[in-house]
């Protein structure tokens, strides 16, 4: 039994072809101006590194800003519902998963079966967002990488305002601009506790449990990582590729789904 | 569903939609008898309104969870300030001009945008004048001060109602106090008398409706639930507007006992009922219509609203009018958010939401209502406890810019996907 998941989201669409013994393949493409051009091409990726074709076995779910539109499927469901059966799957003592993605951050919360209890979202300001981190990283004219390395070499940390995205560049560009300078790792550090204690008041919202999951393209980020485990007081559990969590929730629900039309 | 803006054009889009909404259920064979009473009352209560000049009737626009017997009583027309903001985005979906007069006065958007449009829509002239502005501090702070600003717009008198927290004999008396002097204030302005005998009729009345909504309560907790999902806007704004009209009492008690037929069939208001739901405040106006088809698609539907429609314990006195009124503005179910929140209030809504069965709440946080957002943890923390997951829905009871249906239908359809996947 095989089964597909794609995640459209709005900055990479994510596809994850789940089979009995685990995770065949995983693809991640940048999105496209249309959802279903994008989720079309992750699936013919996946497919190529499976060495599979589509066929009727194939059971489809699609989840994401962009699921809606995708038409070759059989199910869209909820990012958080996938989320939960994604982060599950990987972590089964997990409670609670943070996904920090491009646009948007969503922390859900779990019951003991792994099924969505509570979550709190944000999507109306880049604050706490990766888009945000990558225009950061612009203004401090190096990479995420770069950055993410250089924050722990910071002994303090600049305040820049977790509350607004607008607010928070005009505060970097005055502490670059600074005579003498704010030190750059002390400004990246800053940012980092902004871009944290934004989804921090998203998990106090929801109501923090361990063991918790960060998943999302901004779980790469080492040093938003840290900076994470330092306000919750514990380590989280970040995946190997923390990007195709969603979309391998969405497998897994193909796959509970394909089951269910079986029995 | 436009007419070009002027004197009194808002009520006229009012009526004009609550018309063609009784006809088209008059029309339909299968629809409920109540449906369409409901609507030829508002429209009868607005059209009152806008030919008040005409029939030398006096106008006195209140604020919310105002006795509005003792106007009735008086042979004064009532004009419930929120409430026609409401109709206002309900019926005509058109709510950015008056919103946006209300900011010319000076009003910031975060203000109450019931109070804030209702202000622009006295200003513009979309609403009929009134003769004098009543208000009191029930059940915001807001209130209190809006009442003022109305008054200052419309030019005319008014009269403050300072209405106690607590509910106890010495309060109660104090706030009997203030309704005497109210009615002074409307004597001297309208120049009608207080009938005594008249505010004992429509107390006994009121009285008869409290005990139906009591019934429809009942009727609200079978399984299937009878009542459709948004059917308790129509609840309370019979409460609002008609406390005491005996057209109300036919209303209900037609209700009554057509929901009571539904129960003995088995009957439910969605087609599989699936999801029972807890409302807390008030949903969007200007998405009722997409809230009604996503209930009906989801077979999810709203069986109680302790804020809206829970009745507190308690009957009314007609020997004793003014004492009634008084005690009735603690029974009503808004009381429980007026004040500090106590420990019984958390119990009853966790209690409701055992006695109807609730699978989950959605809480429609308005942004510009801090009075009841400042509540959201405490009564998510209560019903969470219970294992009653809780949906907080950011939005705005009339301001369509705040929440899109888009996000509202991503954010429903995820609770109802929540709810299925328990």
């Amino acid at each position: 039994m095989k089964t597909l998941g794609i995640d459209v989201g709005s900055l990479t669409t994510k596809a994850v072809i789940l089979s009995d013994n685990g995770i065949l393949t995983s693809t991640i493409i940048m999105s496209g101006d249309e959802a279903e051009e994008s989720a079309r091409m992750a699936m013919e990726e996946s497919l190529s590194q499976a060495g599979i074709s589509i066929n009727d076995d194939l059971y489809i779910v699609s989840t994401g800003a962009g699921a809606k539109s995708v038409s070759f499927i059989q199910q869209k469901k909820a990012i958080t519902t996938c989320l939960a059966r994604g982060a599950r799957y990987l972590f089964p003592s997990s409670r609670m998963v943070i996904d920090m993605g491009a646009e948007s951050s969503t922390v859900v919360k779990l019951n003991e079966r792994g099924r969505v209890n509570d979550w709190a979202g944000q999507d109306k300001c880049a604050a706490g967002t990766g888009i945000f981190l990558q225009q950061m990283a612009k203004l401090m004219q190096m990479s995420l990488g770069e950055m993410s390395e250089l924050s722990f070499k910071a002994k303090s940390r600049a305040s820049i305002t977790s509350t607004c995205a607008v607010f928070a560049e005009s505060e970097v560009i005055s502490h670059v601009h600074r005579d003498p300078p704010t030190p750059k790792e002390e400004i990246i550090a800053g940012i980092y506790y902004s871009v944290v204690s934004r989804i921090m008041t998203l998990c106090k919202r929801a109501g923090i449990e361990k063991d918790v999951a960060l998943v999302g393209g901004v779980a790469l980020n080492d040093g938003v990582v840290k900076t994470m485990e330092k306000e919750l007081g514990f380590a989280v559990l970040v995946p190997d590729v923390p990007q195709i969590v969603s979309a391998l929730g969405a497998a897994i629900l193909a796959r509970e789904a394909m089951e269910k039309e079986a029995s | 569903m436009t007419s070009p803006k002027g004197e009194g054009s808002d009520l006229k889009t009012i009526i004009r939609a609550c018309r063609l909404i009784a006809r088209m259920n008059q029309a339909r064979p299968e629809a409920l008898k109540s449906e369409a009473m409901y609507y030829e009352m508002l429209a009868n209560y607005y059209d009152r309104l806008l030919n008040a000049r005409e029939t030398g009737d006096f106008i006195a626009a209140h604020t919310v969870f105002f006795p509005s017997e003792i106007i009735y009583a008086m042979d004064i027309l009532p004009m419930h300030a929120e409430t026609t903001t409401w109709m206002i985005s309900l019926f005509s979906g058109e709510i950015a001009e008056i919103l946006s007069a209300g900011a010319d006065l000076g009003l910031a958007p975060e203000i109450c945008t019931p109070h804030r449009g209702l202000a622009g829509a006295f200003s513009l002239g979309t609403l009929p004048r009134p003769d004098v502005m009543l208000w009191s501090n029930m059940v915001c702070d807001n209130t209190a001060k809006s009442g003022e600003l109305l008054m200052k717009i419309n030019r005319c008198p008014g009269f403050f109602i300072d209405h106690p927290f607590h509910n106890s004999e010495e309060e109660i008396a104090y706030l009997m106090g203030e309704l005497e002097d109210m009615v002074r204030f409307l004597e001297e302005h309208s120049g009608r008398k207080m009938d005594w005998d008249r505010l004992s009729e429509v107390v006994a009345e009121t009285d008869k409706q409290i005990e139906l909504y009591r019934e429809i309560n009942e009727l609200r907790k079978v399984v299937p639930t009878p009542f459709h999902s948004q059917g308790f806007l129509q609840l309370l704004s019979v409460d609002y507007l008609l406390a005491g009209r005996p057209e109300a009492t036919a209303y209900l008690e037609t209700l009554r006992q057509e929901l009571t037929d539904m129960v003995q069939q088995g009957k439910g208001a969605v087609p599989n009922e699936r999801f029972r739901l807890m409302s807390l405040f008030l949903p969007p106006m200007y998405l009722m219509g997409f809230l009604e088809r996503i209930s009906q698609e989801y077979g999810a539907v709203s069986v109680t609203e302790p804020f809206f429609t829970y009745w507190g314990e308690g009957r009314l006195n007609p020997a004793k009018p003014l004492e009634s009124v008084a005690k009735k503005s603690y029974m009503i179910p808004e009381a429980q958010m007026y004040g500090p929140l106590d420990e019984r209030q958390l119990t009853r809504v966790a209690t409701l939401a055992e006695e109807y069965k609730v699978d989950g709440a959605i809480y429609y946080a308005d942004v510009g209502c801090r009075h009841t957002c400042a509540t959201i943890k405490t009564f998510k923390d209560v019903l969470n406890d219970i294992d009653v997951p809780v949906l907080t829905l950011d939005c705005d009871v009339v301001d369509p810019t705040v929440a899109s249906q888009e996000e509202v239908a991503e954010k429903m359809e995820r609770f109802f996907e929540l709810l299925e996947d328990r």
